[in-house]
């Protein structure tokens, strides 16, 4: 690679955008304006709520003990712990009007509808009375019938929940009135001769050691990297669109593709151009927070609102550092799929569509850390974007310790999609079919007309797509419509059999017949070599260890819930009491057979069309493990469907996939069998332990299994027919790569 | 200078199908010869001359511009041309002195030699006065101008006009079309697309007739004239045309292979 023709493409499109008022605009003013405008409408509001004391009316005033004492002339009486309320509440006392209950409340719902009064407070004509009698009582006395009577006695407050002021004149009475109420049980024990203290033993005053910058960085920690990535996407977006779809609509890019500068070149200027954006609008976007937050804080303070001055603070400058270093990872990732999508549109209109369904599909990775108890582990260190932003969270809190620890896999994590992000996005570069799509003017009519008038011997790839999307649609939708768990075999039979027939294989086989010339064919059901079918069977058997390992692996670093134990106990029952060749035919006859047809022979053989290799290999992979359901099969199949890919690849066809997938299904099943059952072969001894009802392959027979499992691929990959590699892998419009 | 074999291109189209925009064509350009690709629109002379820049890469057949194939040597090829597209693909937020030198930087040429270069062009074409303007706020005329200084900054051999008078005024298509006649004189190898029959007549010395994927025919002009017994080169354009789809139809109703 010329990195000259890098630097200069560089610095043109840099050169191009600062000089583009739009995103001038969104990375400098934007962020310039933005947060001291938040800042002061935050000040305004926090004027607002000091400067409007509730208003309050009390009916019945004369009804109120006279000790402790409630109110004070228009106030509350200002107690400890009231100090700040008190002067907020505006009291109105009146006599208690010689009304029914019914008039009463009427009356008082009239006053709040007019604003006059945010909150209605009715002292009973007998509460003075009954908290007299009340405190007179002595300890074991019996209370009379006449003081339960509640009509009568009681204290009544009438709010309107439709206006945040009634709402809020309701908090401060709580409060106030929850005060007088300690005051009065106070001095009743007190007069009884017990120490007041009674009632409330324990005054906790937690003692944090935590340096303030420390408390200020863990409220920042969970706002900051949100708000960064955020801008993060926002900031990769416009420069990719312009420098993509706008080129295109200027017509500049075939100019520049016919330059000496390679496509690899001209993704890297313009990327490291977009990372620029990205890095630059997040950045002044902390900045210009943390500038707000330091004069707001200052202001909040000033005005008494110490509470929360001192909550939120200033962001602390290392937290800024830190997450500057996790910044250009994640701004490489989000341009380099932003540039990737925005490659696709042909108007920088268009290219706004695609990015939307993008920042949609990012958002979930950003906003996971900032649900509670999530934090970071193996788990969520392996989750792209998550697992960064929960890094940078552990080093703005200062847990290092924490931070060191998960930090080589986040960094693998984050650098793999990096560099996929950055293959697709030169692969879309390099595609004649993205560089210079033509305007198709689409309709229904002549594009079913054509589908049908353009079949193929396979499916092509977004029929397959299709297909795959398909399966996982109506799979999901059966799901949620069945809700019973499966306790015995009746019910996974019927499970598996809709499962497997219906959902999977019906609309694959569907499909092949009407988009395709040939169904055999489109399914790739092709006769193996013999030799080729026996490693296969090998390598099914030899692979079975290292299958379990990382599902064990996987359950591990991902535990399974209590609840979906449970849900799964029913199976593995059924697995247990069912007689072996019924339960063999229901979960491994049948899945190997409907599955490998779907995945590794309808999708896998559209997806390899046009040199898609390694795209059929792990799209068909991840439409396998995702009809799995479960999280942590999901993964494991998706893990075990990379490998079915690429033998269905080397082999040409199903047929030995089926016998793979058949051998794995069925040694799960058995195994699983003879950990339950006391008498199983003495021989298994020598390659598997059985305990706890579970099983596991001895550590000597999984390095041997490793080794003729290598030896078997090794096999495949020598042996496998060129004529069938070469064939699939053949392109009608493979593009000039440099 | 310019040599097309057999020369195929099939798009992959969503409502078409396989769709056959280059049914193997193959002709010669020579150095100090403007050949022109004359068709309708549609005929596939933009896909042509994409090969010919190695935009796009043919579906088969052979294609070697200054001794270089477009498969084996692309950014050989490169070098060698200039391309000139149909629309005048010009940034709009660089002035035109900019442009020509980022693209001159791009082809490597010396700092100091391509500041000759680029103050010799600018003075060839006249461009004088639109050196510091931005592309924004050029005429179509300007921007045509900065495109052809931008194909000529690294001085290659030969040079390919993909429709580049389209769309321009009558002054602006004959300043353009004096310019592609001193660069014939110059020596170079241009090759010029165009669906204008009298820009043709004009400075073309050799001419390919394409119409759907196919050329028709292939001569200088007096050659052409002759061959069809028609002097008028557009009443001579129209009747191939015709010939060649009357031709068609009628192997399609006795049921054989249009093409």
């Amino acid at each position: 690679m010329n990195w000259k023709h890098v630097k200069l493409i560089f610095s043109r499109e840099l050169r191009d955008q600062l000089r583009d008022r739009r995103t001038l605009f969104t990375i400098t003013i934007l962020p310039i304006l933005l947060y001291p405008l938040m800042g002061m409408l935050m000040l305004q509001v926090a004027q607002f709520s000091r400067e409007h004391p509730v208003q309050i009316k009390i009916l019945g005033s004369e009804n109120i003990p006279e000790s402790p004492r409630l109110v004070d002339g228009e106030q509350l009486y200002s107690r400890v712990g009231l100090e700040s309320i008190a002067p907020l509440v505006k009291i109105s006392s009146s006599a208690l009007p010689e009304l029914d209950n019914e008039k009463l409340q009427a009356q008082a719902t009239d006053m709040l509808n007019k604003g006059d009064q945010d909150l209605i407070v009715i002292f009973k004509p007998r509460f003075r009375e009954y908290m007299d009698q009340l405190a007179q009582t002595q300890v074991g006395e019996k209370v009379e019938g006449s003081l339960l009577d509640e009509s009568d006695r009681g204290l009544e407050v009438i709010l309107t929940r439709s206006r945040d002021q009634s709402q809020i004149a309701y908090n401060r009475w709580q409060v106030a009135i929850e005060a007088w109420q300690q005051e009065w049980i106070a001095t009743k024990l007190k007069g009884a001769g017990f120490d007041p203290r009674l009632v409330r033993p324990l005054h906790i005053a937690p003692v944090d050691v935590a340096p303030e910058a420390t408390r200020r960085a863990i409220v920042w920690s969970k706002i900051l990297p949100f708000i960064m990535l955020i801008w993060a996407l926002t900031g990769a977006f416009y420069p990719a669109v312009d420098l993509c779809a706008g080129e295109k609509e200027r017509g500049t890019l075939e100019t520049l593709l016919s330059s000496p500068a390679r496509r690899r070149e001209i993704v890297w200027g313009k990327l490291l151009t977009v990372i620029f954006f990205s890095c630059m609008t997040a950045l002044l976007n902390l900045g210009s927070m943390q500038f707000t937050a330091s004069l707001l804080s200052n202001q909040l303070a000033a005005g008494g609102a110490r509470g929360l001055a001192e909550s939120l603070g200033t962001p602390p400058i290392y937290a800024i550092g830190w997450l500057t270093l996790a910044l250009i990872p994640m701004a490489s990732l989000f341009s380099a799929l932003a540039l990737a999508v925005a490659a696709l549109a042909r108007s920088t209109k268009e290219g706004q569509y695609y990015l939307m369904p993008l920042l949609l599909m990012m958002l979930p990775f950003v906003m996971i850390p900032m649900l509670p108890g999530i934090e970071l582990s193996l788990g969520t260190s392996l989750m792209p974007v998550t697992g960064m932003v929960l890094l940078s969270r552990a080093l703005v809190e200062g847990q290092y310790l924490e931070a060191v620890r998960y930090l080589p896999i986040v960094a693998v994590v984050t650098i793999t999609c990096c560099l996929l992000a950055i293959r697709w996005a030169v692969r879309q570069f390099e595609s004649e079919s993205v560089m210079f799509r033509e305007n198709e003017r689409w309709d229904l009519r002549m594009w079913i007309t054509s589908i049908w008038r353009e079949r193929d011997f396979t499916a092509s790839v977004m029929e397959a797509m299709l297909c795959g999307a398909i399966i996982l649609v109506v799979k999901f939708f059966a799901s949620l419509a069945s809700t019973d768990p499966i306790s015995d075999f009746a019910g996974l039979s019927k499970a598996v059999l809709v499962g497997q027939l219906a959902l999977i294989l019906t609309p694959t086989l569907l499909m092949a017949i009407m988009l395709t010339k040939s169904v055999r064919t489109s399914l790739r059901v092709n006769a193996p070599k013999p030799i080729d079918f026996a490693v296969c069977v090998l390598l099914a058997i030899a692979f079975h260890p290292l299958a379990m390992w990382f599902s064990t692996a996987v359950t591990t670093v991902y535990p399974l819930s209590p609840a979906m134990i449970e849900a799964t106990s029913g199976i593995t029952k059924a697995i247990i009491d069912t007689p072996l060749w019924m339960i063999l035919l229901t979960l491994a006859v049948l899945p190997a057979f409907c599955e490998e047809v779907a995945f590794r022979g309808f999708i896998f053989g559209g997806l390899i069309r046009q040199n898609g290799v390694l795209r059929a290999i792990l799209v068909s992979a991840l439409f396998f493990g995702l009809t799995h359901g479960v999280l942590q099969q999901s993964i494991s199949a998706t893990f075990m469907g990379m490998l079915l890919g690429w033998v269905a690849w080397r082999t040409g066809g199903i047929v030995c996939t089926i016998a793979m997938h058949l051998i794995h299904n069925s040694l799960s099943i058995l195994l699983s069998r003879a950990a339950t059952n006391e008498t199983s072969p003495a021989w298994l001894d020598l390659f598997v332990t059985f305990e706890k009802g579970g099983f596991h392959y001895d550590a000597s027979w999984t390095t041997v299994s490793v080794v003729l499992s290598v030896a078997c691929l090794w096999i495949l990959y020598v042996r496998s027919s060129d004529s069938i590699v070469a064939n699939e892998s053949r392109t009608v419009d493979r593009p000039l790569t440099d | 200078m310019i040599e097309v074999e057999k020369l195929k291109k099939v798009y992959s189209d969503l409502a078409k199908g396989e769709f056959v925009a280059l049914a193997g064509i193959s002709f010669r350009a020579q150095p100090g010869e403007i050949f022109g690709l004359l068709g309708p629109n549609g005929a596939g002379k933009t896909t042509a001359l994409r090969i010919l820049s190695t935009v796009l890469r043919p579906s088969s057949g052979l294609v070697r511009i200054n001794g270089f194939d477009v498969m084996t040597h692309p950014a050989e090829v490169r070098r060698s041309i200039g391309f000139v597209s149909n629309n005048t693909a010009i940034y709009d937020r660089m002035t035109a002195w900019e442009m020509v030198e980022y693209f001159g930087k791009l082809y490597d040429i010396p700092e100091d030699r391509l500041k000759d270069r680029m103050e010799m062009i600018f003075q060839q074409l006249a461009m004088g006065d639109i050196r510091d303007v931005p592309g924004a706020k050029m005429s179509t005329g300007m921007k045509q101008k900065v495109s052809i200084a931008r194909a000529m900054v690294h001085d290659p051999p030969v040079l390919i006009f993909d429709e580049a008078s389209v769309g321009l005024d009558v002054m602006v298509a004959r300043s353009l079309l004096k310019i592609i006649a001193s660069l014939r004189d110059e020596g170079k190898c241009v090759i010029f697309s165009t669906h204008i029959m009298r820009e043709v007549e004009r400075i073309c010395d050799r001419v390919a007739i394409l119409y759907r994927g196919c050329i028709l025919d292939e001569g200088t002009l007096p050659e052409l004239s002759e061959r069809h017994q028609q002097n008028d080169f557009e009443e001579l354009f129209f009747e191939m045309l015709s010939n060649y789809d009357r031709e068609r139809a009628e192997k399609l109703a006795a049921g054989g292979n249009p093409s």
